[in-house]
């Protein structure tokens, strides 16, 4: 194991024993290969920067680095914006640990020598974050690189292995030519992908959301405070926000274009596809804190005179997220709310069985003026996980579920408690 | 059409009031116990001749705010961010301790001054200065954001203690305003120290940091810049106003006195009170109370804050202790370490702290300063939101100025029978 800092400023010679320069930063071509150092940026006496090839590296320790090219046949370093470079890019910089679904900022970087046919080859094995890198980076260049060592060793380490690193380039160009991905992030758990993107910066946070899948950035955009959805969405292309805001739960996506600028939330509205965009419309119309405001507009609802065949047959064509229908509700012919029957219910019974006699014995639902607090109220005096939002002639229009009221609480708490 | 615009005018009021904050708390923090007691001074010893450096402070001190609020609302990064990314971790690391020196010497000056303002009101330091130091860490740590939020507005408000004060000390208006707009010179030691003093606790580099991380807090969005630089303008005019109050009370009552002497900021308050009455002398010392209490509650948290955030730690009011420890260990040493130093130290003995945070300030000004320059004029990082040349020719000078004048301020504590009398 070496590690970048033992590596930085190391002399390097040329073939014949001349003195070429001082190693200054390592390159890797990650269009070739992540993990080989491609190449040496060495600073030679006259102040140029030359460039070593990693075949031309015969050997490297941490007291020098052999090169078996002779002095004048090095050549000049050519600025390449597909080379990723320890120092500059990786060194210091915030990354994210994929494993533990943080954002850490580098200490160091660790390498392993590797002998190939005639030449050495460095590997980039593990970025490091921990105490004992710090102090090796105050300590460089004061001690000899042994003691270093010796006095770092009782200090902790901590390493994230170089496959769970996720660099964050927010140049969306640079990131296609150094094969950057957030492949690895977006199969994070949305919540965790939020955390993350709460501790980037703007342009950081833009990148990571374009690197999504739509999918996965509107349900990880969802987690975060609206505000700050608010802000990202504006800083992306409105294409790419309307395909996301699309993918959004309808009354998240109405909480989230009613914080954007009338502007920007016309045009997204307008780029979403037409059916979604009339959702979010009519949930747009209703006051905030309000049930019309809380309730989303995807649930599942079928003829009273339906049986169970009907309504597995209803939720099986149900295009939204199924794992949150609890209840299947029943409506007269005049769209009238008449009834609510429990999942569960319906899968304990035979095929044949009439909806109506499965429903719920007593039948609670709200106005869609009624103020957030007596929804709330409602779902902590009668236990509820979903109730059903009726209009002022009793036409079933939305439903709010139990999570939508959980997140009401607890950001109202919150926000008493710290903003 | 004019209700449109009526509304158009409410709704920039609101966006106002929303991004309002970062710089004027800043503004509050910095006319703190040690500012209060220097404006004091400078007013005991100098009258109204000192007045005049008040506007060219501000000019200055809107210039270097103004700045890093503009890098923390383009980049989303605080300044200790940006500085180890661009100056790699050593660099960071000396800043940090640098600034952890400083502000630990600050604290103390905050406790010192919380003592000297209750002593006016004959309360012992053992019992102000414990039962200060609980209050301030446990409304950090325990209280809720609202209810911090509503008792830092407050003490914003509470700095009307010192207008009100001046007032009553009946000063010459005609010629304290003329001494404010006619700048005058005194070829003497004394007088330049006191000079230097001004500038120097006006402008500190804690600041800076403070700032930026507010304005990146507050998630500022860069559509919403232009009243974020409101934010700064009047709370850089609201701290040399205050100052100015603060001058002119003394000048107009323990100047014309003759006995010229104070040794703490409760000392000037004292001396008000057969001057000036009963009113303003306590007046001066509740707000003496109320800014070293503030300062002491901020100062110790950003502190903490921004050595973590450039360490790489963990670090916010928001996480677990077991989430930060560093962070929560820096915040309570800070305030621990402050409170103690006053209450066990004689007032002799505190002077080495203070010294040493002043000559801790005075190196890394210049550093944060050319940092901060330096940063600001990056393509990469700010884009169209660089500085245009003129400003930077603005900006180089006042830089240069305050980087010379400090450094004075610390040769000159080291030597201080050096200066000609």
């Amino acid at each position: 194991m070496i590690y970048f800092t033992e590596l930085e400023h190391l002399p390097v010679y040329g073939v014949k024993g001349e003195y070429l320069g001082q190693l200054e930063d390592l390159c890797v071509a990650p269009a070739q290969n992540s993990l080989r150092v491609a190449s040496y940026l060495v600073r030679s006496p006259k102040n140029a920067l030359i460039c070593i090839t990693h075949e031309q590296m015969q050997s490297l320790s941490v007291r020098a680095g052999q090169t078996n090219v002779p002095r004048d046949e090095v050549r000049c370093y050519a600025p390449d914006e597909g080379l990723l470079k320890v120092k500059k890019d990786i060194l210091d910089q915030q990354i994210i640990d994929v494993n533990n679904r943080k954002v850490v900022r580098v200490n160091d970087v660790d390498f392993d020598i590797q002998p190939t046919d005639h030449h050495a080859e460095l590997r980039i094995v593990a970025v490091n974050v921990g105490m004992a890198a710090a102090l090796r980076r105050l300590l460089q260049g004061l001690l000899a690189k042994h003691t270093i060592r010796m006095l770092t060793s009782s200090f902790p380490t901590r390493t994230i292995p170089w496959e769970f690193v996720n660099l964050i380039e927010p140049d969306p160009q640079r990131r296609l030519k150094l094969r950057l991905s957030y492949d690895r992030v977006a199969e994070l758990h949305p919540a965790d992908i939020a955390d993350i993107l709460e501790e980037l910066s703007r342009d950081e946070q833009k990148s990571v959301l374009e690197g999504l899948d739509d999918e996965t950035a509107a349900q990880a955009l969802s987690e975060i405070p609206t505000r700050m959805q608010a802000d990202l969405l504006e800083s992306i292309p409105t294409e790419k926000a309307a395909d996301i805001v699309e993918e959004m739960a309808p009354d998240e996506a109405a909480d989230v274009l009613q914080e954007l600028s009338p502007e920007t939330s016309a045009e997204v509205l307008a780029d979403m596809g037409k059916d979604e965009a009339n959702e979010v419309r009519e949930l747009l119309g209703f006051e905030e804190n309000t049930a019309g405001a809380l309730m989303t507009t995807e649930y599942v609802f079928v003829h009273e005179s339906a049986s169970v065949e009907g309504a597995i047959a209803a939720l099986r064509n149900f295009e939204g997220p199924v794992e949150l229908i609890q209840m299947i509700y029943l409506v007269d012919s005049d769209a009238q709310l008449t009834g609510a029957v429990p999942v569960g219910r319906i899968l304990l019974s035979q095929a044949a069985t009439m909806l109506k006699e499965l429903a719920m014995d007593s039948l609670i639902s709200v106005p869609s003026h009624a103020r957030a607090v007596s929804v709330v109220d409602l779902f902590h005096k009668y236990n509820l996980v979903s109730l059903p939002v009726v209009d002022d002639n009793g036409h079933l229009i939305g439903v709010v579920t139990a999570d939508d009221v959980l997140e009401l609480v607890i950001t109202k708490k919150q926000f008493r408690n710290r903003g | 059409m004019n209700r449109e615009r009526l509304r158009r005018y409410r709704t920039s009021l609101l966006i106002f009031l929303a991004v309002l904050g970062p710089g004027i708390i800043t503004a509050n923090v910095d006319n703190d116990a040690g500012g209060i007691y220097t404006y004091s001074l400078a007013g005991a010893k100098f009258g109204f001749t000192l007045l005049w450096t008040l506007i060219p402070i501000t000019v200055a001190l809107v210039v270097v705010q103004e700045i890093v609020a503009r890098m923390g609302v383009v980049t989303g990064k605080g300044l200790a961010d940006l500085i180890r990314e661009e100056y790699g971790f050593r660099t960071t690391f000396i800043l940090m301790m640098m600034l952890l020196a400083a502000d630990l010497g600050n604290t103390v000056a905050e406790f010192a001054g919380l003592a000297s303002g209750m002593s006016v009101f004959g309360v012992t330091r053992y019992v102000a200065v414990p039962l200060g130091a609980v209050l301030v860490w446990a409304l950090v740590v325990k209280g809720t954001y609202r209810l911090v939020e509503k008792v830092f507005l407050a003490a914003c408000v509470f700095y009307v203690a010192y207008p009100v004060s001046c007032f009553l000390a009946h000063p010459k208006w005609p010629d304290a305003v003329i001494s404010t707009l006619r700048p005058t010179f005194q070829f003497s030691g004394s007088y330049l120290y006191m000079l230097i003093g001004v500038v120097g606790t006006t402008i500190a580099p804690w600041m800076q940091f403070y700032l930026q991380a507010a304005v990146v807090e507050k998630g500022i969005k860069v559509k919403e810049y232009i009243y974020s630089r409101w934010d700064v303008i009047v709370g850089c005019i609201i701290t040399d106003v205050v100052a100015f109050f603060i001058i002119v009370a003394c000048a107009a009552t323990i100047y014309l006195s003759g006995h010229r002497q104070i040794n703490d900021a409760g000392d000037a308050a004292l001396a008000l009170r057969p001057l000036a009455g009963h009113a303003a002398s306590a007046l001066f010392a509740f707000g003496l109370c109320n800014a070293s209490l503030f300062s002491a509650c901020i100062l110790p948290l950003a502190t903490a804050y921004y050595v973590c955030e450039g360490l790489g730690l963990e670090a916010g009011i928001n996480k677990r202790f077991d989430e930060a420890p560093a962070f929560y260990w820096l915040y309570t040493s800070l305030i621990v370490v402050g409170a103690l130093a006053v209450m066990l130290l004689s007032e002799a003995r505190q002077i080495p702290i203070i010294l040493f945070s002043q000559v801790a300030n005075g190196i890394l000004l210049p550093f944060v300063l050319i940092f901060m320059l330096h940063l600001v004029n990056r393509d990469d990082l700010m884009g169209k939101y660089k500085n245009s040349r003129l400003f930077n020719y603005i900006a180089w000078v006042s830089c240069v100025v305050m980087i010379v004048l400090t450094l004075l301020l610390v040769v000159s504590t080291f030597f201080p029978d050096k200066l000609p009398a």
